[in-house]
């Protein structure tokens, strides 16, 4: 029974010590960025996950100049993207994050053909760990996330995800993959005010 | 021939830098496959090359020549009967050094267009082949079919020449010959390669777009035979020896037999956008697009069965349409493309219901379009390198080829047209092919390959 309960405290002690995103370097969301997060964290009464690095030219200042969606479901799901359109040719730069607040289960989206549904995400084709985080790594995404690659994981019941579009400057999705390796490296999570 | 990594990314990068390179490095990447010698001296048909098979995930699959080219030609305002004999001599002397039925040789099929024959214009009235179940010649003016961009060109060649070896040196000794005849104007080359990955080893497509740095390059399934991702010389998808002749099927009235041991061929390129592919369509729905709906394939499965009990007719493609919405690519062709009940040669052979009757000789491509074009203008050539297809097939008949080719794009021989934009993704590989050029040819048999019909005219 004693062995029992030091089991679970040690388990406890590592669930502290171990919760993704929050970083042991102490790393937390940048300071002009770090407002937007936390409306957003209060609004879907969520954790949500503020990077702290971004593909260059991008920022992730929610209501800044690269901000693209901004958009909270009924469910408390939500999606923001910043993206550059690099009319002058520098190319796109499209990232997205996600974060379904009581879902684990990957969303339904519309099937590309005939009249039923795909999954949201899919063909999964590795998985990536860092800071703390087990993503999976899906090749083939809908909607907001299409040409994407996407990293998708699962906090305390919630599912998140973050995807970046696989275009010129970033042409290869080997690039992608280090781009959205970084971002999840460099996520910290975003506590809602109670 | 093994590369270290380092002398790789050295090749690769020279290839980068300049096109030609690119195809060099096919020898320095793949193996040549072990060809036993077929023991004859030449086929009748210039369209057969001997092809030994091996297995791939438990089926047997023909394994393609490493390399093949395409030159295509038109022919000076010359003497006829002096530049029949010259290319003849020339044929002749390639084959005195290469063997001619198998890769480990050269493989050559001289092929002839509609704008050659207007030239022997009364000895083709007399003797082209009459495809009796259309009603048309068997040589048709090329078209564009209804998922064709508008771009599409139908070029005029009036002559094609196709080379296949497992050895580049063979084929650049053929084009330096080709080249060297004076009354030939050469219109494109294109070069292209295929294969390797059936033991388990890296594939030459992936290797060469990795090395070309083509978009989508890095998606491409590692022992892929071809850049989609799938095989498809599975030895029961291709017609066998004979088929495609003209006068195997019983759909052609050879009139005096000058075609007789001839086919069609159809020549084209099409671009494939590897990005659009692997990343909008998850495997499953790659396998069904390129097979049929419902097609059953275990994870990351390359090689799918096409064996007569695969595959679909007419009235299965409609239910499955209507239930699902999509035709696959295989589903779509195979109610034209594999015999519809058993069939008798006339030799005897019997071709048993299901078999297929296209001989396919497509090959990957990085040319963007042609490797060397005449008019880089008209045909939008750039040295960029990008991934497509120059697909070679031959059937028995031009209206062969146009009904499989329409069958494609959902409408059928009886008339039925499927209710599917021409490039939706519900139409098969559609919607991330883009065919850029077109045109028809003649095979003439072994015989007759140089200038046919020119000492009758």
């Amino acid at each position: 029974m004693r062995a029992s309960l030091v089991a679970v405290a040690a388990a406890a002690a590592l669930a502290v010590l171990f919760v993704p995103g929050a970083s042991a370097t102490g790393r937390q969301c940048p300071h002009q960025w770090a407002e937007g997060w936390q409306v957003l964290a209060n609004k879907v009464q969520a954790p949500v996950y503020c990077p702290t690095w971004m593909p260059n030219p991008l920022d992730a200042k929610i209501g800044g100049q690269y901000q693209d969606i901004y958009s909270i479901g009924k469910d408390r799901s939500y999606l923001v993207s910043f993206l550059e359109h690099g009319d002058l040719g520098s190319g796109d730069v499209h990232v997205n994050f996600r974060g379904y607040p009581g879902r684990l289960s990957v969303p339904k989206c519309p099937a590309p053909v005939g009249h039923g549904t795909t999954p949201c995400f899919s063909n999964p084709v590795a998985h990536l760990s860092a800071n703390g985080i087990h993503a999976t790594v899906y090749q083939v995404n809908q909607g907001a996330d299409q040409w994407h690659i996407l990293l998708a994981w699962h906090y305390r019941g919630t599912l998140y995800a973050v995807s970046e579009h696989v275009i010129p400057p970033y042409r290869f999705s080997t690039q992608v993959r280090r781009n959205l390796s970084l971002l999840l490296e460099s996520l910290v999570l975003v506590r809602p005010h109670s | 021939m093994k590369l270290t990594r380092r002398r790789l990314l050295g090749g690769a990068a020279a290839a980068v830098a300049g096109g030609a390179g690119i195809y060099e490095l096919v020898e320095q990447l793949g193996t040549s496959p072990k060809r036993p010698a077929s023991g004859v001296a030449a086929f009748d048909e210039q369209h057969l090359i001997d092809l030994r098979t091996t297995h791939s995930e438990g089926v047997e699959v023909v394994v393609p020549p490493l390399h093949s080219e395409i030159v295509t030609a038109t022919v000076e305002d010359v003497d006829l009967a002096r530049a029949r004999q010259q290319l003849d001599d020339a044929l002749a002397s390639l084959e005195s050094s290469y063997d001619p039925t198998t890769p480990a040789g050269l493989g050559i099929a001289v092929a002839w267009g509609v704008p050659y024959f207007a030239r022997v214009h009364a000895a083709a009235q007399r003797h082209l082949p009459f495809d009796r179940r259309a009603q048309k010649p068997v040589l048709l003016p090329t078209r564009r079919f209804p998922s064709d961009p508008e771009t599409t060109i139908l070029e005029q060649n009036d002559v094609a020449f196709l080379l296949r070896s497992d050895t580049l040196a063979h084929i650049e000794a053929a084009e330096g010959v080709l080249r060297g005849l004076d009354f030939l104007h050469l219109t494109s080359v294109r070069r292209g390669f295929a294969g390797g990955g059936f033991d388990g080893k890296q594939s030459l497509p992936k290797k060469l777009a990795l090395a070309a740095g083509v978009p989508g390059a890095d998606l491409i399934p590692d022992t892929s035979e071809l850049f989609l991702g799938f095989t498809s010389t599975q030895k029961s998808g291709l017609g066998p020896r004979l088929i495609a002749n003209h006068e195997t099927l019983g759909y052609v009235d050879l009139r005096g037999g000058y075609f007789h041991g001839g086919t069609h061929m159809h020549l084209s390129h099409i671009s494939e956008d590897l990005e659009a592919w692997y990343l909008n369509f998850d495997f499953g729905e790659r396998v069904v697009t390129a097979f049929a709906p419902g097609q059953k394939a275990k994870p990351n499965q390359q090689t799918v069965p096409q064996g007569p009990k695969d595959i679909h007719d007419a009235s299965q493609m409609r239910q499955t349409f209507n239930r699902t919405g999509r035709f696959g690519h295989s589903a779509s062709i195979q109610p034209t493309s594999r015999l519809q009940q058993d069939h008798v040669g006339p030799d005897g052979a019997l071709y048993p219901k299901g078999t297929a009757i296209p001989q396919r000789a497509d090959f990957n491509t990085l040319d963007n379009p042609f490797f060397f074009s005449a008019d880089p203008a008209r045909d939008k050539w750039t040295k960029d390198p990008a991934a497509g297809v120059h697909f070679v097939v031959f059937n028995p008949t031009g209206d062969d080829f146009e009904r499989n080719r329409l069958a494609m794009d959902g409408q059928l021989p009886d008339g039925t047209k499927l209710d599917v934009k021409p490039r939706s993704r519900a139409q098969g590989f559609n919607s991330v092919l883009t065919t850029t050029h077109r045109q028809n040819f003649l095979v003439p048999p072994r015989r007759h390959r140089s200038f046919p019909l020119a000492e009758l005219s």
